[in-house]
This record gives C-alpha cells, structure tokens and sequence, in this order.
C-alpha cells in the first residue's frame, strides 16, 4: 500500500528565483486586446483626466501564463499532498462545487439587482440557512460576514446590541479561554469589550472552578470553541453553559472545530446562543491561499432580530430579502461571500444525510488513529480522547536537542508534507497541532507518521544544523528580520537596500 | 463520499484504537448531547443529480441581462487567462502561507499584487488584501483613529449607501462621530472647513452618482489640520484618472471586483488597501516582504507579523485573520494582462461609451442630473416609478441600473457595451418610462 498524500515527488523544480512580472516587463509588448471603439468618438474634457499611461507591466500573453503557471508551481496544495494544519481543516475541496460556482447564471449576476430578478441567488441563501441550522441546532442564519473573524465579531456585536436593548449595558466583560485563537479576544475587543480570560485545567478544558470565579454580573458572555483547541471536547459543557446564563450572559460557539461534530453533536443542545461557522473548512471550500472565506452567523430564534441583514426568507413561494428590526447593520458590502456560500451548498448537497450523519466520526477517527502514531515518537500535551485535531509537544526535544516545533515542521517539509500547526494552542510548550481531516487515507496517516519518526531521528544527531532545514526546497528559510526592519514589500525596495546598505 | 476507507481500512484502524465503532469514538461525551438518529437533511445526490438540482436554482435568475449597473462593481471583460490561471489548484487549495519554503508562488503573487497596486495608485505600501471595499474604508477609518487619536469622522455622502452602513456597524458609534458631508451639485464642496478634532476624511474617487473631481486642494487643506486622508477609488478606472497619491491621499482602498474577479453576486470579491510607509505598523491584514534565505536566494515571506491578532490577542488592531488571496491574485494577473495600454483603453473606452450614451439620452428629452462632472457612471432622472422602470427593462433584457431614489437610476457603462446595446437601452427605456 502506497501513501497517497505524500508530496515528495512534487516538481517543485529549480534553485533558481522567478523574476517578478515587471522584470518580464518590455515596453510595447502587451496581452490584452479590446474591440475598436464603436461610438463616434469625441475630445472629452475632464479635470480629472491625466495625460500619462498607468504604470503596469509590459508582457505578452505567453510569459504572462509561464510566470504565474511556474509561480503555481511553487507552492504546496491540498490538491498535491497531505497538509496536516491543526485548526484549518484542510480537506479535499471537490472539483464539482468549482464547475456550479463557475456557471455564469451564478458568478454573472451584478449584486444591486432587484430580488426578483436573483430568486436562484436568494434561494442558494435559503437553502443553505436551512441546512446550517440543522447541522448546527440554531433557528436563524445570515451570511453577511465574509470570514471567520468577521463571523465573531458579527456574534459579539449581536451579544452588544442585546444587552443594549435589554438594558444591560453594564454587561461589558467576555470570558475566552486562555488557548482561544487570537482572533477571540481581538474581535471582542474590536466589538468594545474587556476581555477575561479563563485558565485551562490539567486535563485541558476550561476549569471551572476558575470559571465560576470570574463569572460576575457584569459577564455579557463566553466565547469558545468545542472540540477546543487541543482538540479535546469539553466534556462539562452543559455546566458552563449553565453558569454563564445564569449570571445573564450569552454563549458564544466559535465554529473554528465544527468539523469534529457534524452529525454528532451540535452547538444549539449544549446551550450555545450564536455559533459562526467557517464555510471554508467544514464544507469544503477552497482555502485560495488565505481567503476568501465565509463565516456565518447562526443564532437562537430570540436573537433572529439582531442579526446582520438583509437575510433571505421564503414567503408564498417567493424569495425575499428581509431586514431585521434591531439588525447590527451590515458586516459586508453586498450579500456575504456568494459563491464560497454556493460551493459550501453543493457540498452539503452532494454529502446529504448520509455523508453529513458521519463527518465529525471520520474526522475523529483519522485524528484518532494519527495521534496514536503520533505519541509512540513525540508525546502528546493532553492524556484524553482527542477529536479531529491534537496537540503533540517537542518540549523534552527542546531541552535534550534545541529541537523546536519550528524545526520539525521545516525538516517535514522536505519530506512531501505540510508542516501542523506550531506555537498553538499558546499555552502547550512547543506545540505540533495535527489535523488530518477526514478526506486522508490510512496509508497517508501512516506514511507521516513514519516520516516524523525518520526526522526526530535525523534531527537529533551529532551533525545535524537545525538551521539547515528544508533542505529540498528552492528556498531555505526566508530571513524575517530584513522585511520587517526595512520594509521591503514593494518591488524596487530590496535593491534599494541593497545600494544604500 | 470523501471519505477514503474501506471496510478493510476501518477493520485495521478500529483494532489500532481498540474501538468496534465509529459511536466508540465518542464515549467521552455526555449521551444528552449525541444525536441520536442524526441529522434531518435529505439523502446524498450524485454530481450527476446535483447538476439537476443546481440547474433548477440557476435558472431562477435572471442573468441574460445586459448589464448597466455599477455601483463599484463593474461588468467588464474578465479574460478567460485571467480566470483559468486564477483557478489554477495551486493557487485554490492553498492555506495562508505561513510555511514559507513551499508557499513561494503564493508569496510572489501577493509581493507582486501589493507592488502592482502601489503602481497604479501611486503609493508606497500595499497590504496583501481585505474582505472587500466596503470593509476595508471602515479599516483605514479605524487606522485613521489610531493613528490621530481623534474621534470625529468626516465621510463625504457620495459613498455607495452599502459602504456608509458597513462604516455604521464596524465604526463604534458610541465613541467616535461620522459626520456625513452632503455633496453640492454632486462635488465635495471645495470650501469645507476641517478642523483639529477630526481624524479622518473619507472620500470616494469617483463619487458614488458617478461625479468626479480633483481633490488636490481638499485634501492638502485636510491635511493641514492634521487628518489622515482616504479615498476610496473605481481602480478599473485608474487608466485614465489622476491617481490618488497624484492628489495626495494618505491611505487608498478599493472595491478590487473589476480587476480579476467576476460580479460574483457581490462575493467574494477584494478589498485594496494601500497607503505610505509611515502607516506601515497600523496597517490592517496581511503583508508580504522580500527577503533572502541563507545562501541568498530571493524569497519571500510574510511580514510585520507582530501587529497581527494571532501575536497580539486583544492588544491587535484588527481581528483580521485572512484575506481574499485567490482574488487579489486576479487582481494581479488581470494588472499584468491588461498592461498600461489595456488599461488606459479599459478606462477610455468606458467614459467616451457613458458620453455617447448621455448624449443620446438628452436627445431624447431625458435628463442627467450630473451630465458636465461624470464620465462613466451618472444618474438617470427617468418620467415613471425608478424601480418600476427597472423591473420593465428587465423584461425588455437590461439591468437599466441601480435603483437610486424614486425618480432617479444610477447607469454605469463599462468598455464591454456595445454601441447597440446603448442604442437598444434607449429605445426599450422610452417604450417603458412613458411617465
């Protein structure tokens, strides 16, 4: 049985750098061509107006499509080998949810049309809003927030804008565990929140006692994430949730795991009042090199309200757009990010019952059998069931070897894979975060396993420079102090630097 | 149905765990919170039953329209190389890159994204994206405010009405004050006193109604008083216009939809932000920088890591996490398609296009409000109900515009209307508005 993830056949070709597109620049030359002007034409007269030409690259058709096919070249993808990122659920993104988002009856229509013109467009809103609340538990969806972070901070406005109504301004505090991710506490704070931060036990949950302890009247909610961020499912959930709606606050399911419980469990029964999803992980939209995503916002029916609008609704067989009464307002320009929402609908659709009933299992399951091979060769942070994600830690490597978790991902690298997640969650020493997703084979899980067990060996002999890894690849390790001491993020800056230093 | 294991597969993976059953995998959570007959969703289709499925959902809109609405998101020419390389998988399935030896290509395209947009608009520093335009004025409003540690706004009202209800939402209202500036005769007034308590001004290039105007003086009286000065500028227009550093701006953005992504229903598309190096450490998302590895080849990496809510938690000054990557990479594939003679034509062709069409327009007893300022977008003062129009133009094949008020309809023409297609416009227009 060969591995089917493993990428170290990969082409990734040449020690040489691929000049920049205006070094391929050559006046005269040009790609573009546009039909003769068919109107008479006349002198227009506009202040506005400037006599010279933009400044933009000179290049033919040909060495346009080279350079950008050869830059394509050069990077890692889920569609050529494993990426194991802890926390990003990179899994297979199906062709065919590409060719429905392509369709020109989709990806032509212009956002200001009146609703009756884009019921196809309102439906696809509906439709998913639907599915979304099952899958979640939760009564009302929007779609407005184009990513997860926007997704939290669209909840936290809600949380904001609740309490305001009610008449409980005083409710100013959010509690986030100390291993959220970071956008927890920015986007509380970017919503005008203090944020309190709540320790993790030694087992790896919120530890409640601490909990209850900083629960007061002034806690306006708690953001977290179940399975949280070591991968662990929060098994007093009920408990927390109890506590914080006690001392009247909300709660608030970062859907960063989601994965883990599909067809499982779901947010709405363990007491969550607003869950964001990210479309781009669990159903399987393209990542596109770090966007775009989509991260909407469910919530319970009494929150329906608060929501960012305008929502699609279906009255007497017809899709309408509805505007919220108490609505936050807008979190984006138009509707939401349309076509990741379309892809994130094929996918449910071509899942079904059946695909989706069994997601989170498969997806605990590879986590679980990788994170068995995983701890015969690094230990793991937490002695508990993991869901569809671990924490490993290199902390003893570190100590006997200067081995980081920065090292191990880099000399993976080499070896056709992905690096996992490093340094998160921040409160594991020298943390590998694995999430294998449930799209992998088992020879591929078995196959990195047996990798990471050639380079914790090769790292830890005699000769080995750390600094040397990867290896392979047509660059080693990027010097990051250059950029961020002398700016150099616009062509022309480094060369500068180079004349001047 | 992506799930790779065989019956053989689980066998082997069950004995490793020591578990008979997927259900044995959850055993750790409490019994009340497993379903227990699962989900209440319909069966699975098969591509081939989706494509049904999908057909039915496409062929309730309408979109065989000719296209005469803008907005800030324009119905140019996207090139089919344009498209092809963007989907290219590479570029699709990738994740942020943080890895940066096997992210080069990702890199690079971003690195050259950011200087293609620093080009166009005359600046300094580009970040690597945003959401889209709207999202990202109320970012450089936010840079603004921290960078004057003021709390007063001035917005100019000719701003796509979207984009001001974005600004409501992400610009706590509590602490700081928006002051909307009414446009005079569709033009900023020229003598609109700033003063010392005001962070910011924001400005859209050209106004929404389509009005353009040179903004040199206003902005270097803004900028007296001590505001950061933003303009949110059509980049598909930037062939033909004065750029914004031309003018002086202190931070640009844009709704980057016409450059390398498709209408897209409004989604996804990109958001520009670009600006000059003293803002560096305040500017929002991410950026990439140019480097050298140990034996001094070029790479790439990302950048100015340190302002980024990852590192900072609560301290950063932005949740932003992602950006919209695959379209900036249009972005930057359409730029170098398009070259400084696409990009001039794309522009030229647009507003002599818009002048035909106002021209004829008047002929036939119609009038624009802002004939004299606008060049590719302007209002249409209709005799009948505006939308009521719209809806008949509909039926007559053209999205005549954007609603803009009872009496009036925004018209964008871009370098793709055919000289019959405005012709055709107005014929169906004077059949359906007869008052």
């Amino acid at each position: 049985m060969v591995s089917g993830g493993n990428a170290s056949s990969l082409p990734l070709v040449g020690g040489k750098p691929e000049p920049t597109i205006k070094e391929l620049s050559s006046p005269g030359r040009r790609a573009s061509k546009f039909p003769k002007l068919d109107v008479p034409e006349v002198k227009i007269n506009h202040e506005s107006l400037k006599k010279e030409k933009a400044r933009l690259p000179e290049v033919s058709e040909h060495d346009l499509v080279m350079h950008y096919s050869r830059l394509a070249h050069r990077n890692f993808a889920v569609d050529l080998g494993f990426y194991p990122l802890g926390s990003c659920t990179m899994k297979y993104n199906p062709r065919f949810a590409d060719s429905i988002a392509s369709d020109s009856r989709f990806a032509n229509m212009h956002p200001s049309m009146p609703e009756e013109f884009t019921q196809g467009c309102l439906k696809v809103y509906y439709e998913i809003g639907n599915y979304l609340c099952e899958i979640t538990g939760m009564d009302d969806a929007s779609f407005q927030p184009p990513a997860g972070a926007s997704g939290e901070l669209t909840g936290l406005l809600i949380i904001k804008k609740y309490l305001e109504v009610n008449n409980m301004n005083h409710k100013n505090e959010i509690i986030v565990p100390d291993s959220a991710h970071g956008t927890n506490p920015a986007s509380a704070r970017m919503a005008g929140f203090t944020v309190v931060e709540v320790e993790t036990d030694s087992r790896g949950m919120v530890d409640i006692e601490k909990l209850k302890e900083i629960v007061n009247d002034n806690t306006a909610g708690l953001m977290l994430t179940n399975p949280n961020t070591g991968g662990l499912f929060e098994e007093e959930i009920l408990s927390i949730s109890q506590i914080i709606h006690n001392a009247g606050g909300l709660l608030y399911y970062d859907g960063a795991n989601l994965n883990a419980i599909v067809g499982a469990s779901r947010p709405g029964d363990m007491g969550f009042d607003i869950v964001h999803s990210n479309l781009h992980k669990t159903f399987a939209t393209p990542h596109g090199g770090g966007g775009p995503g989509s991260g909407p916002v469910a919530v319970k029916s009494f929150l329906r309200e608060y929501l960012p609008g305008p929502i699609a609704e279906n009255k007497d067989r017809k899709y309408n757009w509805y505007q919220p009464e108490n609505s936050i307002g807008r979190m984006h320009g138009y509707h939401g990010n349309f076509l990741v929402t379309l892809r994130a609908l094929v996918y449910m659709k071509l899942l079904g019952k059946e695909g989706l009933d069994q997601l989170g299992a498969y997806a605990v399951l590879n986590a679980r059998y990788l994170s068995s091979k995983v701890s015969q060769i690094i230990p793991l942070a937490y002695d508990e069931p993991c869901m569809h994600e671990f924490v490993a830690s290199v902390k003893d490597l570190k100590k006997s070897h200067k081995i980081k978790a920065y090292d191990v991902g880099k000399a993976l690298l080499d070896k056709g894979f992905h690096s996992p997640t490093i340094y998160f969650p921040l409160i594991v020493e020298e943390a590998l975060m694995f999430e294998p997703t449930e799209t992998q084979s088992k020879e591929t899980l078995d196959d990195l396993a047996s990798n990471l067990k050639l380079i914790v060996d090769d790292l830890q002999q005699d000769d080995t420079v750390l600094e040397d890894y990867p290896k392979n690849l047509p660059v080693g390790r990027p010097n990051e102090l250059i950029p961020a001491k002398y700016l150099t993020v616009n062509w022309g800056d480094f060369e500068l630097l180079e004349i001047t230093e | 149905m992506f799930v790779p294991h065989s019956e053989l597969d689980l066998k082997k993976m069950f004995d490793e765990l020591k578990i008979n059953s997927l259900d044995d995998l959850f055993t750790h959570i409490p019994d009340a919170l497993l379903l227990e007959n699962g989900l209440d969703l319909p069966e699975s289709l098969s591509e081939l039953e989706s494509i049904d499925y999908f057909d039915d959902i496409a062929a309730r809109n309408k979109s065989d329209l000719v296209c005469f609405a803008g907005g800030g998101h324009y119905d140019v020419y996207l090139p089919q190389t344009v498209k092809s390389l963007t989907m290219r998988p590479e570029f699709m399935t990738s994740y942020t890159p943080y890895q940066a030896e096997i992210s080069q290509g990702i890199l690079q395209v971003l690195f050259e994204f950011q200087s293609l947009v620093c080009d166009l608009t005359d600046m300094e520093l580009a970040n690597a994206s945003l959401y889209d335009g709207a999202t990202s004025i109320a970012e450089a409003i936010s840079v603004a405010i921290n960078k004057t540690k003021r709390d007063r706004v001035v917005i100019s009202s000719g701003l796509n009405p979207n984009s001001k209800e974005v600004i409501n939402t992400l610009i706590d209202r509590n602490k700081f004050n928006l002051d909307y500036v009414e446009l005079n005769n569709f033009l900023f007034p020229t003598n609109f006193e700033f003063d010392e308590s005001q962070a910011a001004f924001v400005v859209s290039y050209p106004h929404y109604e389509g009005s353009c105007q040179d903004l040199t003086s206003i902005v270097e009286r803004a900028k007296e008083k001590g505001l950061v000065t933003i303009c949110y500028v059509d980049p598909s227009m930037l062939g033909v216009l004065t750029t914004p550093g031309q003018m002086g701006f202190d931070i640009i953005v844009a709704e980057g939809q016409s450059l390398g992504t498709p209408l897209s229903f409004g989604g996804p598309t990109v958001g520009w932000f670009a600006t000059k190096k003293e803002f560096a450490r305040l500017v929002p998302g991410r950026l990439i920088g140019e480097s050298r590895d140990k034996d001094g080849n070029k790479s790439y990496v990302m950048t100015l890591r340190a302002r980024e809510q990852d590192i900072r938690r609560e301290k950063a000054s932005s949740n932003i996490c992602t950006n919209q990557t695959l379209n900036a990479i249009g972005s930057a594939i359409h730029l170098s398609w398009l070259g400084p003679e696409g990009i001039y034509e794309m522009g030229y062709h647009a507003i002599q296009k818009a002048n035909y069409m106002r021209k004829q327009l008047i002929k036939n007893g119609y009038v624009i409000p802002n004939d004299d300022s606008s060049l590719r977008e302007f209002l249409l003062e209709v005799k009948s109900d505006a939308a009521e129009v719209i809806q008949d133009m509909g039926d007559k094949g053209f999205l005549a515009g954007i609603l803009y008020d009872e009496k009036h309809i925004l018209v964008a023409v871009t370098e793709k209307r055919k000289k019959i297609e405005i012709d055709n416009y107005i014929e169906s227009l004077m059949e359906v508005d007869n008052g």
